[in-house]
């Protein structure tokens, strides 16, 4: 009996039905890839990316190189010189992040006291040359400089969580 | 228990106490903390920040236990509920007007207030009112003021008051509006007033070259020895990724306590001057060029082995280290070159020969301070050597009579009991006369005619006495014309008077350079040689073929040396830098690193052994003296000269010292020059060298360079 079922079965392509069922179900049900990079998922405000310093809306720059984030850092990823600056207060002549030692984990960010250092929601970026991967005070600035509206926003909707 | 200990209860423990003592003396002996911000065990008690204020059994108010002195069977809780809310409500009081800044303050980290603030701080302030803000002062190029961070606790006016005995700083106004202040504006210049940077428990006094360049817990703590005088002071060095970036002193009892001089403290800025040389460097046509080191050392060997042995001498810096010096001394034997020396400001030579096999203090430097009498003959002690200068002046204090003698008067902040000036021999034969003693055979002459003055008989009075005293002969006094009768004439007045002998030396080791025998009398060990080498002053004068210069500046280290008598002789400079000296005179520049880069020991002026280890980065290609010294001597094919460390350079020093044992006597000095009467009792010109400028490192740092000591260049 069982062997008669069988042999109906393959005669009838029975399996080859069943699963083409499961491409029809699927061809129905709603997508949920999206057509990178042409579409983009929806991000957290609190997205982890590419590093950004930020300045206060007078121009002047927030990091004030008390080295917290230094010290916090757990893949010793930050590298900070600091001198006096010309008006007389601390200021950093060095701020570098190695990216490749950055694990993205924001305790620089948590750390911050005048939230200076910031992870932003850039997370496309590469590098092309050696030494690329070290971001430093400039290059961090300028992101800071460029993604200002969408950083104090994001802040602003983290605000009542901290 | 004998009678001055005393039983006391300390949080339910039984703790022994002296009687008179302060309970927080009591309780820092176990392991109870009282929080504390202005006591400090080397300052007097001020009690005005209340922050150790503890419960003691039936008294009515919590007492401050810095300034309630213990009771037989009194018992004390220092973390009881009471207690502790009393510790916490002065916290309050004391961070209403502190501002919160700390990630911008340089004593973040290290902060005595942030500390305890941990411990007895509320985590959010009730106080909602304005803060008090006071203005900065300008005190200077060394120490930097945010007053506002003041926590008026005076131990910098203690300070000034007790230890250096100049109230720079004082307080002026009362409650809300008190504030720590100099009154008129001016900078505070005593030699250890830095110790302030130190003392401060907060971030209001604080390290003006330092600041705001590194925070405290990324840098690594070194130990080392501080180079710039015969003390040796204890200090670390904080070294941020290979550079120092400051210096704080070492507690060490038996040299400089707690404190270190300014000198000790801002010289490591002279290590990043611009001035540095940088690689080794030949002089061609009169122009430099850079030549790497093998070629270099070829150069210098193919030199050294041509050069006619009497035609050559080896300089060294009286700051070089015992190993440094024992392969100078070496590599000079292996040459057979006699003309070596260390004491490049000395002039007068005549009685070398008599010499003391090491020139000491002749007491340990915790010991002056029991002294009840001293004589400093030739010495401007505070700027010579500024730990010995607050030993005297300790000494001064409690009780003991100071005499000076000095062709110049300076200034000092105790009670002087006799100031002698002018002529030090005068003064000298005077005393010696006023003493009833005998003089030298040659000066009998001279000695018929000198009458003590009222003040020298008041000063023999006080030497007639049975207690411990002490006849220090300073710099000037060494390098001074007639040296030799000044140190016959004090030996003489030691004698009688039964005090004991001690020199203050130039540079940090120049105990090490005798010991080694970096001298053209002397061997090592202090063994006699068969020939005698030129002294500095022949030297000078005779036009030398070649010239070794080890960190000895022409001009400034060997004032005797200038650049015109060097213009025939091949000069080879082993030196940190590049100077315009080296520049004009030099032949070869060798880049050597400063004391902050090699390793090594220095024996300061209590015959102590210190060993300290490279703690920076060396300098663009600079090396280590003594590796310098080692390749040199290796080229030139010396045996048993492969060190591999100066550490086996030392093995070797204690091994050889050990073989040959040394008298220690204070020899019998006498008198070989002949005597002119008329210059011998006026007042002569030392070549008195400025605090800051009596090294090469020294004359390097920015800091120490704007102070208005170092624009003072008075010669007398």
């Amino acid at each position: 009996m069982k062997k008669l079922k069988s042999y109906i079965k393959t005669f009838l392509l029975w399996e080859l039905w069943q699963g083409l069922s499961i491409t029809l179900r699927n061809f129905f049900r709603p997508t949920t890839t999206i057509q990178y990079p042409e579409e983009k998922t929806p991000q957290s405000s609190r997205f982890r990316g590419l590093h950004a310093l930020r300045r206060y809306p007078n121009g002047e720059e927030r990091c004030i190189a008390c080295k917290l984030c230094e010290a916090v850092c757990p893949a010793l990823a930050i590298t900070i010189e600091s001198d006096v600056s010309d008006d007389g207060t601390r200021r950093t002549t060095r701020y570098d992040i190695d990216l490749f030692k950055c694990i993205y984990c924001g305790f620089c960010e948590e750390a911050c006291p005048v939230d200076a250092i910031v992870e932003t929601r850039i997370h496309e970026y590469h590098m092309e040359a050696p030494g690329e991967n070290i971001m430093t005070k400039d290059k961090l600035l300028a992101i800071g400089d460029k993604f200002d509206n969408l950083i104090t926003k994001d802040k602003a909707a983290d605000a009542k969580y901290r | 228990m004998s009678d001055d200990l005393i039983e006391i209860e300390v949080d339910g423990k039984s703790v022994q106490a002296k009687k008179g003592q302060m309970i927080i003396e009591a309780t820092d002996t176990t392991s109870s903390y009282v929080p504390r911000f202005c006591y400090h065990s080397k300052l007097s008690i001020a009690a005005n920040c209340r922050m150790c204020l503890v419960e003691v059994e039936k008294a009515p108010k919590p007492l401050p236990a810095c300034a309630t002195p213990v009771a037989a069977g009194m018992k004390i809780f220092t973390r009881s509920p009471y207690a502790i809310a009393a510790q916490k409500a002065t916290m309050e009081f004391l961070l209403i007007n502190h501002p919160l800044d700390c990630p911008i303050c340089d004593q973040g980290g290290e902060c005595e207030l942030q500390d305890i603030a941990m411990g007895y701080g509320r985590g959010i302030s009730r106080y909602n009112d304005n803060k008090r803000v006071v203005k900065d002062k300008n005190i200077g190029p060394l120490v930097s003021t945010d007053m506002t961070r003041c926590i008026h606790c005076t131990r910098c006016v203690r300070f000034g008051e007790e230890i250096t005995g100049v109230q720079d700083l004082g307080t002026v106004m009362r409650g809300e509006n008190m504030r720590i202040d100099t009154y008129v504006e001016k900078s505070i210049d005593h030699e250890l007033s830095s110790n302030i940077i130190d003392l401060c428990p907060v971030g209001a006094l604080n390290n003006k070259p330092y600041r705001y360049s590194a925070r405290s817990w990324e840098m690594i703590q070194h130990e080392t020895i501080a180079a710039h005088d015969c003390v040796g002071s204890n200090i670390y060095a904080h070294v941020l990724r290979g550079t120092v970036k400051r210096v704080v002193p070492r507690e060490n009892e038996a040299i400089n306590e707690t404190w270190i001089s300014d000198r000790d403290r801002f010289s490591y800025e002279g290590i990043y001057s611009d001035e540095r040389l940088m690689s080794p460097m030949i002089k061609k046509d009169d122009q430099w060029q850079e030549i790497s080191w093998k070629d270099a050392l070829i150069e210098i060997v193919e030199k050294l082995k041509v050069v006619e042995k009497n035609s050559a001498a080896v300089l060294a810096s009286p700051n070089s280290t015992l190993e440094e010096f024992y392969l100078l001394s070496r590599l000079s034997d292996e040459l057979s070159i006699s003309n070596i020396d260390h004491r490049l400001r000395m002039v007068d030579f005549t009685d070398q020969l008599n010499d003391p096999k090491i020139p000491l203090l002749g007491m340990n430097i915790a010991e002056i301070e029991n002294c009840k009498q001293i004589v400093v003959v030739g010495s401007d002690i505070r700027k010579e050597a500024p730990i010995i200068g607050h030993r005297i002046r300790k000494a001064a204090l409690s009780g003991a009579q100071i005499g000076i003698i000095n062709e110049n008067i300076n200034e000092y902040f105790f009670d002087v009991a006799v100031y002698l000036s002018e002529s030090i021999i005068g003064n000298l034969l005077g005393l010696l006369s006023a003493l009833n003693g005998e003089p030298p055979e040659e000066m009998r002459d001279i000695f018929k005619q000198i009458k003590p003055t009222k003040e020298q008989q008041k000063l023999a009075a006080i030497l007639n006495s049975k207690d411990k005293k002490h006849l220090i002969l300073g710099h000037l006094a060494i390098n001074h014309p007639y040296a030799s009768v000044i140190r016959l004439l004090s030996a003489k007045i030691a004698e009688l008077t039964g005090a004991v002998l001690g020199f203050i030396t130039e540079g940090s080791n120049a105990a090490g350079g005798h010991l080694m025998g970096v001298l053209p009398h002397r061997g090592f060990a202090g063994s006699s040689q068969e020939i005698i080498g030129h002294s500095i002053s022949e030297i000078s004068e005779n036009n030398l073929d070649l010239l070794l210069l080890f960190n000895a500046e022409p001009g400034k280290d060997i004032p005797s040396l200038s650049a015109e008598k060097l213009t025939d002789s091949l000069v080879i400079a082993l030196t940190p830098y590049a100077t315009e000296n080296y520049k004009t005179t030099a032949d070869i520049m060798l880049p050597i690193g400063t004391f902050a880069e090699t390793s090594g020991t220095y024996i300061n002026c209590e015959e102590r052994w210190q060993s300290f280890s490279g703690i920076a980065n060396p300098v663009g290609e600079s090396r280590p003296g003594w590796k310098v010294l080692r390749a040199i001597g290796s080229l030139l094919g010396m045996s048993e000269f492969e060190f591999e460390s100066s550490e086996s350079v030392l093995d070797e020093i204690s091994q050889r010292l050990k073989d040959t044992p040394m008298s220690n006597e204070i020899n019998n000095f006498s008198l070989q020059n002949k005597i002119k009467e008329k210059d011998l009792l006026g007042t002569h010109l030392v070549h008195r060298v400025p605090m800051y400028e009596v090294d090469s490192v020294l004359r390097h740092s920015a800091s120490l360079q704007l102070t208005p000591e170092a624009s003072r260049s008075d010669s007398t």
